[in-house]
């Protein structure tokens, strides 16, 4: 079976589906896939050649202090060393809330109505545990611990046959661990780092025959121990998934690199950070043009309890390389920028009230930002409650009025033109957001 | 001479009983970095008993080499005082140091830095007392601490490696609580140094007092006063400590206990300074006076202001029930399956509970188990990267160097030594390692080793002598399959590797085959093996 067959996928979610046996335990896509008729229904046209790329910054991102309530009287108070105003260069999105200064370089694409904050965000369950809280965002589960498969992966392993086209690369973790959002049934490539260029394709070649298609029973009985063993645990399908995968990224990133040498220029220049090079990464895929849909990546480090900064310091110094590398790559995709939205989020809010050490502790509501060509932006969304004492969720933290999962809902529906099914989201009663695109 | 079948185990269902052999590369697979050369060979002649007794009655290697190379190291036997000054660069006059200068300030304050995470690597390939090293690493990921907290931490690593893990990992798991909660690198690490109570008002006074005295400027007195006031609480520690040192996450408490516990371990802080100890200090300014409820029950106030309160808390936590279920469900998890077996469980946390937490006795309940010697368990368990790497090192034989560059293979496969930022420390199931794409960082240390291309590692020579010199040429590839898979391995790996070899043979047509042409393409293709991904 050649590695860019159309039914070696879909077969091994089927294999998933029938025999649990899954690249990770649990196989909730595969439910799905089983209970649900797979058709063209949930699809719609104008998710064709449209791609989503999510951002998560691990630690509890202090949105508060990026996305400020400068005109909430409350807020100065709340934060005595950590506050800051229009004075001290915030830039003013509406009369409530104003942008960190160390995000100026995503001003034009807010001026373009091309970036939507969504205050208010986050998840109903009260934990506040970064590991329970990250998972269950990204599994999109709260409170469920059986659910072990990523979101993007289900919309993935649910939309395989009708939406894409065989030989069309659909996803990618750009790091060298995938997203837990990325994580399931469905195959995605955590791209090394090394590893992008054709000229490591002899090593994926030497162990083809240790891993690739077919094989298993060369001596006519029932594989024996060793193997048996390294099957049963998923080692070998995910070596045959790495050389499949890998090999065709190897492709498309020699294609796109020739292509962009003959080009001009973009005129976009990504900062010098690990971040600017993974998103730039990205974007060849993307503008490669070969169905890229969904891509993962990662930037940690945002768990401000003490020395947090304000207008300069730990968590500005994040923001600018953050905002500096998003507002290059969506220069870079240039056109291709109308067909991609970006999501970027973290696991919760932070204590609206500093804590003693010049930083924050863990809490609950926090902010969603959505970026790119649909997202009605240049106004800032959700439902702010203010920060008396009543309205703060616990006497203590942001409260959540926007489920995280009526972002998915819209940005799945909006970004890749997929209507989720009942029960995509476990437990989750749809609400629409009628304004966000 | 063995004849070939004898490469892999014959087909077992899951019932059959491991054989000797498989019994020895399990053993040295879970309780130790896997086998160096002729080490499997020599359990068995020694027995699973006697084994077990040496590594469990001492942790210090006997390894010369290992000694030598442990004693070069400057910062390993240091307390945290001792390693500030170390790398402490007293500047002779005040001018701001030139380049040069200041890069020499910064190598010198990296060098425990390195240490720890050279030293720990060369104990995990070389100690001949393996199952220190793989609960130490247990340990370490339990009770993480990193270096990417920043700068102020460095110095307090080697005593944390010394005191806090290694020390411990055969005594009792409250004791190893109790040193972690009173280390300066834990304490700094999750912010409880800087955690107190609020100024009183008196206090806010005498501060404004004190800095319009100092300053003569009353807008300076005002601003010290703000920033006083903002002087509280860190639940940092407080959470992780009930979430993942002890009970684990939302077992038995609440967001208030949390708080509760944040309190009680004000003042709980280091002594700073120039001039301090850099040791634990009990700071009762800074504490939250009077006694305070936590899990329901009351913590009184220590009267001889002390940590008193603390303690208690400590000692409450390391005799719960919670704490025994969640050490017992990880350690077997670590050392058995990735999904746990209750029934095992259940047996060590009795263990845990009649023994006060003894760490032996519950290594001891885990390998005199059924469980752990089933052909369930056996070669099922995902190797970590650290392992991965670790094991490859080992079973070849290799020799490193100290600016060996298996730090960026390890960085890469995102598994770097003491840097893991998170206080879950990196996770031991497969779940959280086996993604699409990992392989190939593998294949590539794999070939890489082999071939000799991994900067400062060697394969030495001396690896090949172990094939009988009058192995015919079809047979090497057997041969180095025993080496390096003890457990055996599967049809698919040995057709291909014959398929390899014959390739290669076809090749040299009428000219000797040379066992150093073919030999490391053999044992990179070995070590990428999916049988040798896993223990």
């Amino acid at each position: 079976m050649s590695p860019t067959n159309p039914t070696s996928r879909r077969d091994f979610l089927k294999l998933a589906a029938i025999s649990g046996v899954a690249l990770h335990s649990s196989s909730f896509a595969a439910q799905l896939l089983a209970a649900q008729p797979v058709g063209p229904g949930y699809l719609t046209q104008e998710g064709a050649n449209q791609s989503l790329v999510v951002i998560f910054l691990r630690g509890g991102a202090d949105f508060m202090n990026i996305v400020v309530p400068y005109g909430d009287p409350d807020y100065p108070a709340f934060r005595p060393t950590l506050a800051m105003n229009l004075d001290a260069g915030l830039i003013k999105l509406d009369k409530t809330f104003g942008l960190h200064p160390a995000m100026a370089s995503l001003q034009p694409l807010w001026g373009a109505g091309q970036l939507a904050p969504i205050v208010c965000a986050g998840s109903m369950h009260s934990t506040r545990s970064h590991f329970d809280a990250q998972d269950w965002m990204e599994f999109a589960a709260p409170g469920d611990r059986t659910v072990r498969q990523g979101w993007l992966n289900r919309y993935l392993a649910i939309t395989e046959p009708p939406k894409a086209k065989a030989s069309d690369f659909r996803a990618l973790g750009m790091q060298e661990l995938l997203p837990r959002s990325l994580r399931g049934n469905y195959p995605v490539l955590a791209v090394p780092r090394s590893l992008t260029k054709k000229k490591s394709s002899s090593t994926l070649d030497a162990f083809e025959r240790f891993y690739g298609e077919g094989g298993t029973d060369m001596e006519g009985g029932a594989a024996m121990s060793g193997e048996r063993e390294a099957d049963a645990a998923g080692v070998v399908e995910s070596g045959r998934i790495t050389i499949e995968t890998l090999r065709r990224l190897q492709e498309i990133v020699a294609a796109s690199d020739k292509k962009s040498a003959s080009q001009s220029v973009s005129g976009s220049s990504y900062p010098d950070s690990t971040f600017a090079n993974r998103l730039k990464q990205i974007a060849l895929v993307l503008k490669a043009g070969e169905g890229l849909e969904v891509s993962g990546l990662d930037y940690g480090g945002w768990d401000d309890h003490s020395q947090e900064g304000t207008v300069d310091g730990k968590m500005a110094t994040r923001l600018r390389d953050l905002s500096s590398s998003l507002s290059a790559f969506c220069q870079d995709l240039g056109p291709a920028l109308a067909r991609t939205t970006i999501l970027v989020m973290t696991e919760f809010g932070r204590t609206v009230k500093e804590n003693g050490n010049n930083g924050t502790d863990h809490g609950h509501g926090s902010t969603m930002l959505v970026m790119g060509g649909g997202v009605k932006g240049g106004q800032v969304h959700g439902d702010w409650r203010g920060l008396k004492q009543d309205a703060l969720y616990q006497g203590r933290d942001l409260a959540v009025t926007t489920d995280f999962r009526d972002v998915y809902n819209a940005v799945l529906e909006n970004a890749l033109g997929f209507e989720p099914p009942k029960d995509f989201f476990p437990g989750y009663k749809p609400n629409k957001m009628k304004t966000l695109f | 001479m063995a004849p070939r079948s004898h490469a892999s185990s014959p087909a077992q269902d899951d019932s059959s009983a491991l054989n000797e052999r498989e019994r020895a590369a399990h053993l040295l697979a879970r309780l130790a970095y896997g086998p160096r050369p002729g080490e499997t060979k020599r359990l068995i002649a020694m027995g699973v008993e006697k084994w077990l007794e040496d590594q469990l009655q001492e942790q210090d290697s006997h390894d010369p080499r290992l000694k030598t190379w442990l004693s070069e190291y400057q910062t390993l036997g240091l307390s945290v005082k001792e390693c500030a000054e170390f790398t402490y660069t007293q500047r002779v006059d005040k001018k701001t140091p030139s380049q040069e200068e200041q890069r020499a300030e910064r190598i010198k304050r990296r060098i425990p830095l390195d240490e720890v995470v050279w030293s720990t690597a060369l104990r995990a390939v070389y100690s001949d007392r393996q199952a220190t090293e793989v609960m130490a690493e247990f340990w370490r990921n339990h009770l993480n601490v990193s270096f990417t907290k920043g700068q102020n931490i460095y110095s307090m690593v080697p005593d944390y490696e010394r005191s806090v893990i290694r020390d411990q990992v055969w005594g009792s798991f409250p004791a190893m609580l109790v040193a972690s909660a009173t280390h300066p690198a834990m304490l700094t690490y999750l912010d409880n140094h800087l955690s107190r109570r609020p100024p009183s008002k008196q206090e806010l006074k005498e501060i404004e007092r004190q800095t319009e005295r100092k300053t003569g400027s009353k807008e300076r007195a005002v601003e010290a006063v703000q920033i006083a006031t903002q002087r509280g609480l860190n639940e940092n520690y407080a959470r992780e400590l009930l979430e993942l040192h002890t009970l684990g996450v939302d077992n038995f408490y609440a967001q208030n206990d949390v708080i509760a516990l944040a309190e009680i371990l004000t003042g709980w802080t280091i002594e700073g300074g120039r001039k301090g100890s850099q040791a634990f200090h009990f700071n009762a300014a800074m504490h939250v006076p009077g006694d305070i409820k936590l899990l329901g029950k009351r913590f009184a106030e220590d009267k001889e202001k002390g940590p008193g309160q603390g303690m208690e808390v400590l000692a409450m936590l390391g005799a719960h029930k919670g704490t025994a279920d969640f050490i017992a469900m990880k350690m077997v998890r670590f050392l058995v399956a990735d999904v746990p077996p209750a029934s095992l469980v259940k047996e060590v946390a009795k263990t845990y509970r009649t023994s006060k937490g003894n760490l032996t006795a519950m290594l001891r309940t885990i390998v005199d188990s059924e469980e752990f010697w089933s052909r369930k368990n056996f070669r099922t368990k995902f190797k970590t990267p650290y392992e991965f790497i670790i094991s490859a090192l080992r079973v070849t034989g290799a020799e490193i160097d100290r600016q060996a560059s298996i730090g960026n293979y390890l960085a890469e496969m995102g598994q770097p030594i003491y840097h893991c930022d998170d206080p879950t420390g990196y996770y031991d199931t497969a779940d959280a390692w086996l993604d699409p794409g990992v392989m190939a960082l593998r294949w590539q240390f794999a070939t890489d080793l082999a071939l000799g291309k991994v900067r400062g590692v060697k394969i030495p020579e001396t690896f090949f002598d172990q094939i009988p010199y009058d192995a015919p040429p079809r047979l090497w590839e057997h041969h180095l399959t025993t080496l390096i898979l003890p457990g055996g391995a599967g049809p698919r790996t040995r057709a291909a590797l014959a398929t390899v070899t014959s390739e290669y043979l076809d090749q040299k047509g009428k000219r000797v085959p040379n066992l150093n042409q073919i030999g490391p393409t053999l044992v990179g293709l070995l070590l990428g093996s999916p049988e040798f991904q896993q223990q």
